[in-house]
């Protein structure tokens, strides 16, 4: 059968999979800051961010990751992030956006 | 001992149980310290050290001066409480030396004294003891009446929050509750049977328990009084009460130079001393901007922390708005101490700054000023550009460090409890700062300027701009005419409670226009309610704090609201109906009337449009 033309395409790998269970420790980060839910990606987080400019650190794109189940990437990047705040001071949302990154930065083990 | 002397026991036993939990707790808590001593503990021991300490027990323990200065009525109550059974105590020793020519003795005989010896004699010395002991008892009875009052309407004792209590603590307080009343019908029906007694007991016994028919129930009453003791001293070391002894030995371990550790250990060394000697007095209740939210304060922080149960949430939801710590009457660190949580909550937590870009040598001519604005700093270019005309105007020279890409100051992560990561970034600034040469750092942000001035360790003199502007107002290199505006002004936490300063905003805002007095202010100044503190209060509690705080700063006749931290005056913004500037901005526009004129104009061409 031809694939069907939906005038645009997603790739395979970011597609959310629903039907799989969120790892654990995504869970445990989404329960210990449930205000993460409320993340609608408008992308003002990032736009501020210092470490953004550095690396490639944007908060927003750290939650789609972790909805995804990339915790290592989300552990590295969390990693470069200096809890100023300005994430959270322009967040329209009241994401606890130093909260979150605080934990996502856990998951990933210390380099010795 | 005779048979019918056997009701001392309860009270014996209960307190050598007391005795022997606390001598096995302290020296747990001091386990670490008794293996390796430091010289520093030891010689401090043997100085002046120790008779300051003594001198604070005095004050603090038993006189409660620092909850005396805050609120009269409740610091009476404690005063009354453990003064009148100090008195007790020091006096019922003093009386059975007296009267037995020996000093020492079994400790119930002095507690049970009055049984034994009923018919005391020794001129005006004895006399003299007996309205001594009366007198004490009387002053803790009347404690106990205004402790009993406090708890059915406490708004009679000037508070409106109390601790709730947990029922190990309700089961102590009821027995502390029942000793002293026991102890007066007890002594008041010896001396109604065998005449004699003080101008409490003497006259209560002389009054209704003469009759040979009440007879029976003198020992009765002996035996329930010493129940009740025994039985409080059983629960003692358990619950809130431990406190007593703590405090004291608190206050001699501080004055001997030990220091609370940066990390969560709450069973050792001073830390332990410090979250066993809160004594619930809710005085951190009251003050805390969330306790209409959250129960979250101190006094219930410190008791998760002593249980071991649930204090994580209660540590990461609070504001660090220093309020609690201002006013804790026994001065406990209780900031360090929710510092150290967090840090314990986020040990796996890991920074990596190795992206920082590097700063090569700085070479600059002389300026007066190094200005650094910080993260919040750099969403409030207004400020920064308001600061920038007023140094002009005063004639400093600047240089603004953190114009590029600011790099955070390391605050933020120590609040959050990883100070140790943030030395890359201290690092960082640091490299800035080198090689330059100026007078001062300022900074606009009060987080900023705690941070460069307790943990930098610069060789220059670090102000908040505030100060810098009040200097330059006072020595007349700034102008201002006082105006018509009215004003009210919050304190930032940062810059008021943590760093003291409530002047120089206060004299700026007042030379060019009038300060409204408001509510609650300076020391006692609510937080925005977008503190960095918090971790993880939800959006919708900040707003309640933020609508509260707000309705303190909205008082009738304020035309703006000014503040003097980037962070506060953002979030005020968001919800105030009255406009929320900054100090550099108020007085940048005060002194340009022209500008002002274009401001309007720009307005009303844009209202036209
Ligand atoms: S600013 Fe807030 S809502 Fe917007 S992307 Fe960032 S976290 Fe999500
Ligand atoms: S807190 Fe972290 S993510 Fe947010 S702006 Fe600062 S560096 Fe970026
Ligand atoms: S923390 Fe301080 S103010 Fe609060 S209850 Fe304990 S002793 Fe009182
Ligand atoms: S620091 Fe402030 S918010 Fe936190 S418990 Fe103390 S008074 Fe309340
Ligand atoms: S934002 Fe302001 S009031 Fe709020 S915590 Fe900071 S300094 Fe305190």
């Amino acid at each position: 059968m031809p694939k069907p033309d939906f005038g645009f395409s997603f790739a395979p790998n970011r597609a959310l999979e629903l039907s799989v269970p969120l790892l654990p420790e995504v869970q445990a980060v989404l329960e210990a800051e449930p205000s993460i839910r409320a993340c609608m990606a408008c992308g003002q987080c990032a736009a501020v961010c210092t470490a953004g400019v550095f690396t490639p650190l944007a908060f927003y794109r750290l939650v789609l990751q972790l909805w995804a189940g990339e915790v290592e990437v989300v552990g590295q990047r969390a990693q470069h992030c200096m809890l100023c705040g300005k994430c959270q001071m322009t967040c329209p949302r009241g994401v606890n956006i130093r909260n979150a990154l605080l934990l996502m930065a856990a998951l990933l083990p210390p380099k010795p | 001992m005779e048979k019918s002397a056997w009701f001392v026991w309860p009270f014996m036993l209960g307190f050598m149980f007391a005795l022997a939990v606390l001598l096995l707790r302290y020296l747990w808590w001091l386990r670490s310290l008794l293996r390796r001593p430091s010289s520093r503990l030891l010689s401090r021991m043997f100085s002046k050290h120790s008779l300051l300490a003594v001198r604070e027990i005095f004050s603090e323990g038993l006189l409660h001066l620092r909850i005396y200065k805050r609120n009269r009525r409740l610091g009476f109550m404690h005063m009354s409480l453990a003064l009148g059974w100090f008195m007790m105590i020091v006096g019922g020793k003093f009386e059975t030396w007296f009267h037995s020519g020996q000093f020492l003795h079994g400790t119930w005989y002095a507690v049970f004294f009055r049984y034994f010896e009923p018919q005391t004699v020794g001129g005006w010395a004895g006399t003299f003891w007996l309205h001594y002991m009366d007198f004490g008892l009387l002053l803790v009875l009347t404690g106990l009446a205004l402790a009993i009052v406090k708890r059915i309407r406490k708004k009679v004792l000037g508070i409106h929050s109390t601790t709730r209590h947990t029922l190990v603590n309700r089961v102590a307080l009821t027995f502390l509750w029942m000793i002293f009343p026991l102890r007066l019908v007890a002594e008041a029906l010896t001396f109604g049977q065998h005449g004699g007694g003080g101008f409490l007991t003497g006259a209560l016994g002389r009054c209704c328990f003469t009759s040979g028919t009440l007879a029976g129930l003198e020992l009765p009453f002996w035996w329930a009084y010493s129940l009740s003791l025994g039985a409080f001293f059983v629960v003692l070391p358990f619950s809130r009460y431990l406190h007593i002894p703590t405090e004291m030995v608190l206050i001699l371990l501080r004055h001997w130079g030990l220091q609370a550790a940066e990390d969560l250990q709450p069973e050792k060394a001073l830390q332990a001393f410090e979250i066993h000697a809160c004594s619930s007095c809710g005085l951190c209740l009251d003050v805390c901007p969330a306790i209409k939210d959250h129960p979250f304060q101190s006094a219930y922080f410190l008791r998760a922390l002593r249980s071991g149960k649930g204090w994580e949430s209660l540590a990461s939801t609070c504001l660090s708005c220093g309020a609690c710590e201002e006013a804790c009457p026994i001065n406990l660190g209780l900031e360090k101490l929710r510092m150290a949580a967090r840090g314990k909550i986020h040990e796996k937590h890991h920074a990596v700054y190795s992206y920082l870009p590097t700063v090569g040598p700085v070479e600059t001519s002389k300026v007066d000023v190094l200005l650094f604005t910080g993260c919040m700093g750099r969403l409030k270019p207004a400020t920064t550009k308001a600061l920038k005309d007023l140094f002009e105007e005063a004639g400093l020279s600047w240089v603004h460090l953190d114009e590029q890409e600011s790099i955070c100051c390391g605050r933020p992560l120590a609040l959050a409890g990883r100070a140790s990561e943030a030395s890359a970034l201290r690092e960082h600034n640091r490299s800035l700062i080198k090689g330059q040469q100026a007078r001062m750092l300022v900074t606009t942000c009060p987080i900023c300027l705690k941070q460069f001035r307790d943990d930098y360790r610069l060789e220059l003199p670090v102000y908040h701009h505030s100060e810098v502007l009040w200097s330059c107002l006072s020595s007349g290199s700034l102008k201002r005419e006082k105006g018509t505006a009215c004003f009210s002004y919050h304190d930032p936490c940062e810059l008021g409670r943590k760093s003291t300063c409530y002047q120089a905003p206060r004299e700026l805002l007042q030379s060019c226009g009038t300060l409204l007095s408001l509510e609650r202010e300076q020391a006692d100044a609510l937080c925005c309610g977008n503190s960095l503190g918090s971790l993880s209060l939800s959006l919708s509690e900040r707003q309640a704090l933020t609508s509260r705080t707000l309705k303190v700063l909205e008082v009738p006749g304020a035309q703006s609201i000014v503040t003097s931290c980037p962070l506060c005056q953002h979030n005020l913004a968001r919800q105030s109906s009255l406009p929320v500037k900054d100090l550099a901005e108020v007085l940048a526009v005060t002194g340009l009337p022209e500008q002002q004129g274009q401001r309007k104009a720009a307005l009303a061409a844009v209202q036209e449009l």
